[in-house]
């Protein structure tokens, strides 16, 4: 065997330990969950509770990262400032924080004993142990994966369309809508899909910042752990029900972002 | 190479050679049972390795074929269960503990009976979850009202007794339902208020050899030395009664 | 009349030039890269603050430092064409030059994209994506849609760089009609001066952020005021109009008078090409020889020293340039006013149509 042929067989070798590695956990799921049981569990009261509010805080915390995120990744992307790397590099860092981490940070911070609890809770709002302290937790773990995209994306926009779209009458904000976001869209859906599906599985910052409670903090991961012992059946069944979940997502985002008018187009 | 010597005996290096025992326990053991592991180790010539969590997740993982030589859990149900399984050898009842409500000391909880005011933040264990079980046994013996009245203030069912303790010390909640070892473990941080007599679960803990130790030899001596011994006593240190 | 006048630091390059458009006029901002020529245009279009300038748009003043004027560019409604035209890559051609039309009603805005598409032959390719169009479409779209806002002031930055020799010359002609056309003040910019002759109604040559000439292309290619325009102007340019002759050679009329000879095809209104030195002097009265030979009189306006060689400003039909060695100047005692007889060959002579 030539030393040429020996290198493809490695490769293809490696390949394939890694997708077996990677795929076998995920289809293990489905095989050991009967159809029968996967429809019982997801009709559990439980169940059912935990995967809207699941979807709803996922869907709640995506928003206000598009809405204050993109603005902010394009500031960050398009004007140059002293201190602009050490900006870029504190909004990163969620990205290689434990969850545990994560989860004290956020009591540090906004914990009701924490650096702005006082003021929080002078502000009436209630975080811990309330579901929009879920919907904070996941905005922290997910949103640098849709920034630091975001600013990818943007960076990677001709800035002289910015400049065609002033000179054709239309304000920088205006442009930023029509041009910007449009132009960077591709990167700006992969963005999402990763802090999509980084919300919908978010565990141990929700756990130790919100807790867990039946329809109140209690999202599918924590439904499954809660589950994980007593019933590896339903936490199992819990497990497919949010990896096909997450599947669509990513799916439908990844569609959303080839189909007209959002991609698809070449860099010129 | 002295440095190195050095180091790995500083590290606990020199015990390599020593046959590892695999020890299961519930979390709210740990300070006790981490307390005697030098000793108790010492006197079976053996490395002990512990995997502190939640008694329910321990059994989980016994089920899922993790391996492990001894399971000491927070109750007696989690063992006799996997011993009818076939999972565990027969178990023995090694302590006693005692389930209390454990206060934020910020928080204005006097007495047991506040925990049923309306606005207080509870917090507990999850049903599936020893300390959530004996809290759910507990509140079955309360005058219904009263029961009820608790179960609407809790904010949070946690996987584990350290969740709960958590929340207190964070401020995030008022009270919770805890065993008495935890409270004396977390000093000054949660005050104390006993449950009404008439409430009071049997709080039993019980370990075992699982059935595929693969040193079923020292882990029986281990399940023996919890009641007599160093580690009989670090359980007595730390709160927990005599079976 | 655009008039504009800017001062600023761009890199190690001082930018201080000033400037006057009439309308329906074009200027031409030559000069080689790094010059500062884009960053007129940006001053212009108000792309680019300067620390001290005036920009004023007959009476509409767009920039004063001084008072605090600054006009953002949605409010100037200048008709840019970007070097790489700049086409919005997510929008089809019709929607790019649709785009600044937004307060019209949808169908009219339709309407009137397809029909500036139109007048650039493009109705065809109104739904296509910049992606799909080749060089030469994305230049008209990028021309329809500056076009599209009726503009103020028309500013083109390089607009024929980006094609391939053979659109260009076609490039260049409708570029040159809608010029043409234009009733408002045009200024292009290019590193070319031949092109820069064939746009331009007047030539300013840019070297390092200042202007250091203008006038008419030929103008500044017969009297250069510096060695720097005479190597930049590089070719002679004159006007004419061409007719195939008999013997495979192309005739050119020149304005003015005078015919001469190209190995070029042309016919119609053409642009007459020469390099300096490819022409030589003679004195008067000598007879040239042979039909291939162009030679046209002239009078000697200027001798200007160009490193080592000396270029001749002549004075004839259409001013011209020749550029001789030191020893000739000497030898035929050329001075300013000095009769002479320029020849050059006819297959130095480069056509390009007008």
């Amino acid at each position: 065997m030539s030393s040429r042929s020996a290198f493809a067989l490695l490769l293809g070798l490696c390949a394939g330990v890694v997708v077996l590695f990677l795929a076998l956990p995920v289809v293990a799921i489905f095989v050991d969950s009967s159809p029968g049981a996967l429809l019982a569990s997801l009709c559990e009261e439980g169940a059912l509770d935990a995967l809207w509010l699941s979807l709803r805080c996922t869907a709640i915390a995506t928003a206000i990262i598009l809405v204050v995120g993109t603005p902010a990744a394009y500031l960050l992307a398009t004007r140059s400032f002293r201190g602009r790397a050490a900006v870029i590099t504190a909004i990163e860092l969620p990205l290689v924080l434990p969850p545990a981490v994560a989860g004290i940070a956020l009591l540090a911070a906004l914990g009701p004993s924490g650096i702005l609890g006082g003021a929080i809770e002078a502000a009436g709002i209630r975080l811990s142990l309330a579901t929009a302290g879920v919907v904070v937790a996941l905005v922290f773990v997910a949103a640098p994966f849709y920034v630091r995209q975001a600013i990818a994306a943007f960076g990677a926009v001709d800035r002289t369309l910015l400049d065609a779209s002033r000179t054709l009458g239309v304000s920088e904000a205006g442009s930023f809508v029509r041009v910007m976001i449009p132009a960077a869209a591709p990167g700006l859906a992969a963005g999402t899909a990763l802090a999509l599906g980084r919300a919908l599985g978010e565990f141990g910052a929700t756990l130790m910042f919100a807790g867990s409670f039946q329809g109140i903090t209690q999202t599918v991961p924590l439904a499954i752990y809660d589950r994980f012992a007593t019933d590896f059946d339903a936490a199992l069944a819990l497990s497919a029900v949010l990896v096909a979940v997450s599947a669509a997502i990513l799916l439908a985002v990844k569609l959303l972002a080839r189909g007209e008018p959002l991609g698809g187009w070449g860099t010129r | 190479m002295a440095g190195c010597a050095l180091l790995a005996a500083a590290c606990g290096g020199d015990e390599g050679e020593r046959p590892a025992l695999v020890i299961a326990a519930a979390a709210s053991l740990t300070e006790a049972l981490e307390a005697c592991a030098e000793e108790a180790g010492d006197g079976l010539g053996a490395e002990l390795r512990f995997s502190f969590a939640g008694s329910d997740e321990l059994a989980a993982q016994i089920r899922q074929g993790v391996p492990v030589d001894v399971f000491a859990a927070a109750n007696t149900q989690l063992p006799d269960d996997l011993h009818a399984e076939g999972l565990l050898e027969e178990p023995v009842e090694f302590a006693t503990n005692e389930l209390v409500l454990a206060a934020a000391p910020g928080a204005g909880i006097g007495s047991f009976a506040d925990a049923a005011q309306p606005g207080v933040v509870l917090v507990t264990g999850s049903e599936s979850v020893p300390v959530g079980a004996y809290t759910e046994a507990a509140l079955d013996r309360l005058p219904e009202a009263q029961a009820e009245a608790i179960r609407a203030n809790v904010r949070s069912r946690e996987p584990d007794v350290k969740g709960i303790v958590g929340k207190l010390t964070h401020g995030a909640a008022d009270a919770g339902f805890v065993y008495a070892t935890d409270v004396r473990a977390a000093g000054d941080q949660l005050r104390r208020i006993p449950l009404p007599e008439r409430a009071q679960p049997v709080v039993a803990l019980a370990a075992g050899v699982v059935s595929a130790a693969r040193r079923p030899g020292l882990a029986s001596r281990y399940v023996e030395g919890l009641t007599e011994g160093p580690c009989a006593e670090a359980l007595a240190d730390a709160g927990f009664g005599s079976p | 009349m655009l008039s504009l006048a800017a001062r600023t630091t761009l890199g190690d390059v001082e930018l201080d030039v000033e400037l006057e458009v009439a309308p329906g006029e074009c200027l031409a901002l030559a000069g080689p890269s790094g010059a500062g020529k884009t960053s007129v245009l940006r001053v212009a279009a108000g792309l680019l603050r300067p620390r001290w300038g005036r920009v004023a748009a007959g009476e509409r003043v767009w920039l004063d430092t001084e008072r605090g004027v600054d006009v953002p560019p949605e409010e100037r409604r200048c008709g840019y064409v970007f070097q790489d035209y700049a086409l919005f890559p997510h929008l089809s051609a019709w929607r790019n030059v649709a785009y600044p039309l937004r307060r019209l009603p949808r169908g009219e805005r339709r309407r009137r994209a397809l029909e500036l598409l139109e007048r650039f032959g493009l109705a065809a390719r109104a739904d296509a994506h910049p992606a799909t169009l080749s060089g030469g479409e994305r230049q008209r779209v990028a021309l329809a849609r500056a076009l599209a806002l009726e503009p103020r002031l028309i500013l083109l930055d390089e607009p024929l760089a980006a094609l391939d020799a053979r659109t260009r010359a076609s490039a260049a002609r409708e570029l040159a009609a809608v010029l043409r056309e234009s009733s408002v003040p045009a200024i292009l910019v290019t590193h070319d001066f031949t092109e820069a002759a064939q746009l331009g109604d007047r030539v300013a040559v840019i070297d390092r952020g200042r202007i250091v000439q203008q006038g008419s292309p030929s103008e500044l290619a017969a009297a250069p005021r510096s060695a720097f325009v005479a190597d930049f102007t590089g070719a002679v340019v004159l006007a004419g109009t061409a007719r195939p002759g008999g013997d495979g050679l192309t005739r050119v009329q020149l304005e003015g008078g005078g015919e001469v000879a190209s190995t070029d095809p042309g016919e119609g209104p053409v642009w007459v090409s020469v390099y300096p030195w490819e022409i030589t002097v003679e004195p008067a009265g000598e007879a040239p020889h042979g039909s291939a030979v162009n030679w046209v009189e002239a009078e000697v306006l200027t001798v200007t020293e160009v490193g080592n060689r000396v270029r001749l400003g002549l004075a004839g039909p259409q001013p011209l340039a020749a550029e001789v060695t030191a020893g000739s100047v000497e030898r035929l005692a050329l001075r300013p006013g000095a009769r002479v007889v320029a020849t050059w060959k006819a297959t130095a002579t480069r056509l390009v149509a007008h």
